[in-house]
């Protein structure tokens, strides 16, 4: 246990102590014992967290904290400053906006609310509840999940009377809220005027709940009828597909409970230089001239590098300020190669991506600053495939001149400028498997091509990757270089590389044909096994004939499923799949939810031959049907 | 009611109503006495079933017709449960083995075993072996193909296997030496006229000539489509007039307009068009090697003979892609590309030749 060495640290602990018999007098079975356990457990928890976050769960103890001891070498420089005021928070206006005005109507209003923030981790979600916690002189109260180890250590009848509390966490979060929700807290000495208000936060979810969100939205439940404070939960989204708060606090539950939910985007780069300016230049001037004022081009390296995560970049422009360390020479030297392009370039958008697809024509630069891993959302990445940005002509004439003869005349249409992004680095940072982006790409390329010749080269690559991964055996390691022939591909068989402007991006189609393919198929053989005819046969003969046919089938299911696969519309423009556009934020995702569209609209309205039997009534029956399944999936 | 192809479908040898020569050799292959294992191929709709069904039907008696669909449950190795439909009499056992995807071999083995073990109980008035009738041995994956050799030698005391495929030549060799191959051709366009003409006499109805010989034609001569397409003639219009209008499936209709829309324009945006088509027929659970070849035969009969090598060219390499590959629209696509691609060449070339 990392007992506080701090000067400013003794006094959160024993805050906290102060805290606790308020608790465990309330009358409860289940906090009556743990009095001792949570004294001990909550209080080394805390400043951990403290050193994690930007922020601290407590607003008194982070004031506290802020008061920098002097000398003190070793505290981070995220702790040190971290902000205290609107004014220094790296987060923008609206946003900060947005959560106040929230704050304010459910400070003051008598039943509390529910909000929900969301956004990459490092982007000043917490801290900003932090701030304008304070500003609005609201006290915090945070959960923080009870580690289970302590029973064990303590006496083992203690335990075994206690046992429920260490198999969930449920319970012991559920009555956290009520009574954080019920009970103020009491006046502790040397507080001053005490707060008037009060919020819950939430920013470490029992594990339970990952596995089971139906027991969350329970307890919110619960708590939204009762609610007196307003209650705030803090989700980071992560990249990788697996949305936590999609699965946590899914749409239905954000309406039922009238959760508000605000999601911040990651850190602006002109945003983030400023407040590393900032710090490098205070920490400069406490310096005394012993560290100097962290060169501006490094400064926008480690901005860049940490994509958006304020955290991060001041964590490595603390570290990269370390006296005498070999690192700040590489950063120097790399500044030296860059200057040029840096050079009459405003930090604007377009100029920053630029930048980030220069960076990672040399990895070790990244390396160097030890910035996280950039990430792309899919929106990003499918568009650098797809638009193929190139270098412009005149830049690369120089360039082609100097390393060496071009191309022979006979290949010269195979000549391409050089390219401004790498492809396999997008598709890595798009963090989703080859296989996959090859559907986003080959369900969205043909929008970005006028030639028929260059869609057809084009379609010859993704039929080539499509060869390569498509032996199981071999797959994991085929998969890179499928998606790198696919990518690469469609870059240099885009020969005529206008830009289009925008293009709406969507989904791809094929997963739901494929699998509605194979479903009718398997359908098929179910229901028609009686013919004992091969599925192909089946499917190409028996079905589209029985369509036509006056022979009265043998059950509604059959009937059904004849008007919807064996005829087809003919002269309607398929409308079946309606494309699914793919939005700006979205990160990866296999979505396996898409099914819920479409059906019924296979054309079953004007099939009927005439002399089919009671058309009618087939319809009620499908139609009654359908109603059962409803209600069986909603159960 | 059924349908005319299973109600009028000939149950023995001697009703057979063409390769007559074929079904007398059948049946004094019976009646020999040694029956060897059987491998019956030919293309769809010639009759295969039909001629197996009697053959049964001639090994065992009526008895082999009382049919019933079992459902059977089969644990891999791997603990994994494989579902499969079986379709049996007392005597015989119908299975398409390769409904059960890549455990198929599973499936071979274990059926082939259960039936092989157990002894027929009087042997002296019936034969002293059983049939298991395996349908599209073609799709069989090779794992279970070489497992098959193995189990048919080993049971060939108790049990005989009857393969039926549409073609041999993804049946691996051991196994066609193994058995008695007998190919079943599709019949000719009159013999398709006459069974059409004397069905439709059971029916009480009159068909006329002409159309008998254009639904003959239309089905490209497989006898179940023709019946299903004299079917639906009746359905359509009765009485028959001469020129009537054979009903075609929709999915055929609809390959065909595909096809037209490829070549009355080529361009990006109409091949996203066509690519939302043939997305529509794979939902249609239409396979996508039927559609490339529908396809193909679409468009060749579309462009100009010059370009017919390389677009059937084109198409061959395509659809060997599409047999290899996982994700069948990439390959689909590629060859309305390529078909565009050179169907524009040729169309600007024949311009500039008109120019000068």
């Amino acid at each position: 246990m990392d007992e506080p060495c701090v000067g400013g640290e003794a006094a959160p602990s024993r805050l906290n102590r102060w805290v606790d018999p308020s608790f465990a007098d309330l009358p409860g079975e289940r906090f009556a014992p743990s009095r001792r356990r949570k004294g001990s457990q909550v209080e080394p928890k805390r400043p951990r967290k403290r050193r994690g976050e930007s922020g601290s769960s407590d607003p008194r103890t982070a004031h506290l904290l802020r008061e920098p001891a002097p000398g003190d070498q070793d505290e981070p420089w995220v702790d040190r400053y971290s902000p205290r005021s609107q004014a220094e928070l790296a987060v923008h206006k609206k946003k900060m906006e947005e959560v106040e005005t929230w704050m304010r109507e459910h400070l003051n209003a008598s039943k509390g609310g529910v909000l929900l923030l969301t956004g990459p981790s490092g982007c000043g979600k917490t801290a900003t509840i932090q701030v304008l916690s304070l500003e609005l002189d609201v006290r915090v109260q945070e959960w923080t999940n009870p580690s289970n180890t302590e029973p064990y250590s303590s006496s083992q009848h203690d335990w075994r009377t206690n046992g429920s509390s260490c198999s969930s966490q449920l319970a012991p979060f559920q009555d956290f809220l009520l009574r954080a929700n019920k009970y103020s807290c009491l006046k502790m000495v040397g507080d001053g005027a005490a707060a008037d208000g009060k919020l819950i936060l939430v920013e470490d979810f029992p594990n339970q709940f990952y596995r089971q969100p139906g027991s969350l939205h329970d307890i919110l439940r619960r708590f939204v009828k009762t609610s007196r404070c307003p209650l705030v939960f803090i989700v980071s989204d992560s990249l990788s597909g697996d949305s936590s708060s999609r699965f946590l606090f899914p749409r239905e539950i954000q309406e039922e409970l009238d959760i508000s939910s605000i999601s911040f985007n990651p850190v602006a780069p002109t945003t983030m230089m400023k407040v590393l300016t900032r710090i490098s230049t205070a920490e400069a001037g406490k310096s005394c001239g012993r560290m100097c004022v962290t060169d501006q081009a490094v400064l926008e390296t480690l901005c860049s590098g940490s994509s958006g995560d304020i955290r991060s970049a001041i964590n490595s422009l603390q570290f990269s300020s370390l006296p005498d360390t070999s690192l700040e020479k590489g950063l120097w030297r790399m500044k030296d190669r860059r200057g040029t392009t840096l050079l009459g370039k405003a930090a604007s958008r377009a100029t920053q991506r630029r930048k980030k697809s220069k960076l990672t024509k040399e990895p070790e630069e990244e390396q160097a600053i030890g910035g996280k891993d950039a990430s792309l959302f899919l929106f990003r990445a499918l568009g650098k495939i797809l638009h193929c940005k190139r270098e412009k002509p005149e830049d690369a004439e120089a360039a082609a001149c100097a390393p060496g003869p071009g191309l022979p005349s006979h290949l010269s249409h195979h000549h391409r400028e050089a390219l401004l992004v790498e492809p396999e680095l997008v598709v890595e940072r798009s963090h989703m498997s080859g296989e996959f982006f090859n559907l986003y790409l080959h369900q969205n390329y043909l929008d970005f091509f006028s030639e028929v010749e260059d869609v057809d080269r084009a379609s010859e690559y993704l039929s080539d990757a499509d060869l390569l991964t498509s032996d199981w055996t071999s797959r994991s390691t085929m998969g890179q270089y499928g998606s790198s022939v696919a990518t690469r591909g469609l870059l240099h068989s885009n020969s005529q590389h206008v830009s289009v402007g925008f293009r709406p991006l969507h989904k791809p189609n094929w997963l739901l044909v494929n699998k509605k393919h194979r479903e009718n198929c398997l359908a098929a053989q179910y229901l028609f096994r009686s013919f004992c005819l091969t599925p192909v046969s089946l499917q190409t003969e028996l079905l589209p004939y029985l369509a036509k046919l006056t022979n009265p089938m043998r059950n509604q299911a059959q009937i059904a499923f004849i008007q919807d696969v064996g005829q087809m519309s003919l002269r309607r423009f398929p409308g079946r799949f309606n494309l699914e556009a793919l939005t700006d934020k979205e990160p990866a995702q296999l979505d396996k939810d898409s099914e819920e569209e479409e059906e019924g609209q296979g054309g079953g309205e004007e099939g009927l031959p005439a002399s089919q039997p009671q058309p009618t009534a087939t319809q009620v029956l499908l139609e009654e049907e359908d109603l059962v399944i409803e209600d069986y999936n909603s159960d | 009611m059924s349908l005319w192809v299973d109600k009028y479908r000939p149950t023995a040898l001697g009703k057979l109503d063409y390769h007559k020569e074929q079904a007398t050799q059948l049946k004094n292959l019976v009646q020999c006495g040694d029956f060897p294992h059987l491998l019956v191929y030919g293309p769809s709709g010639a009759g295969k079933k039909t001629r197996i069904m009697c053959l049964l039907r001639e090994l065992y008696g009526a008895g082999v017709e009382k049919l019933r669909i079992e459902h059977q449950t089969i644990v891999a190795p791997s603990k994994k449960k494989i579902e499969i439909n079986i379709i049996a009499s007392n005597y015989h056992l119908e299975v398409n083995a390769s409904d059960a995807g890549n455990q198929d071999r599973v499936v071979i083995q274990e059926l082939i075993k259960t039936v092989a073990q157990s002894q027929q109980i009087q042997s002296s008035t019936q034969r002293e072996f059983k049939v298991v009738l395996l349908t599209e041995v073609d799709r069989l994956t090779k794992d279970a193909q070489h497992a098959l050799r193995r189990t048919m030698e080993k049971y060939m005391s108790t049990c005989r296997l009857i393969l039926c495929s549409t073609s041999t030549s993804k049946v691996i060799g051991p196994i066609q030496s193994r058995c008695l191959a007998i190919r079943v051709p599709l019949p000719s366009t009159e013999e398709v006229c006459s069974v059409l003409t004397s069905i439709c006499k059971k029916e009480g109805l009159l068909l006329p000539p002409e159309l008998a010989k254009q639904i003959a034609q239309k089905s490209g001569r497989n006898l179940r489509k023709a019946l299903l397409m004299c079917e639906a003639c009746r359905v359509q219009q009765y009485p028959f007039s001469a020129d009537q209008e054979v009903p075609q499936t929709d999915w055929e209709v609809y390959l065909r307009e595909t096809a037209n829309a490829i070549v009355s324009q080529q361009s990006p945006q109409r091949l996203l068009e066509v690519r939302a088509r043939l997305y529509e027929l794979l939902t249609h659970c239409i396979p996508p090697d039927i559609i490339m070849k529908g396809l193909v035969t679409e468009l060749l009969s579309n462009c100009d003979g010059q370009l017919k090598t390389e677009v059937a060219h084109m198409a061959a390499y395509y659809e060997h892609r599409l047999q290899l590959g996982s994700k069948a629209i990439y390959h689909l696509e590629a060859f309305t590309a390529k078909f565009m691609a050179i169907y524009k060449k040729f169309m600007e070339d024949g311009l500039d030749g008109m120019m000068f």
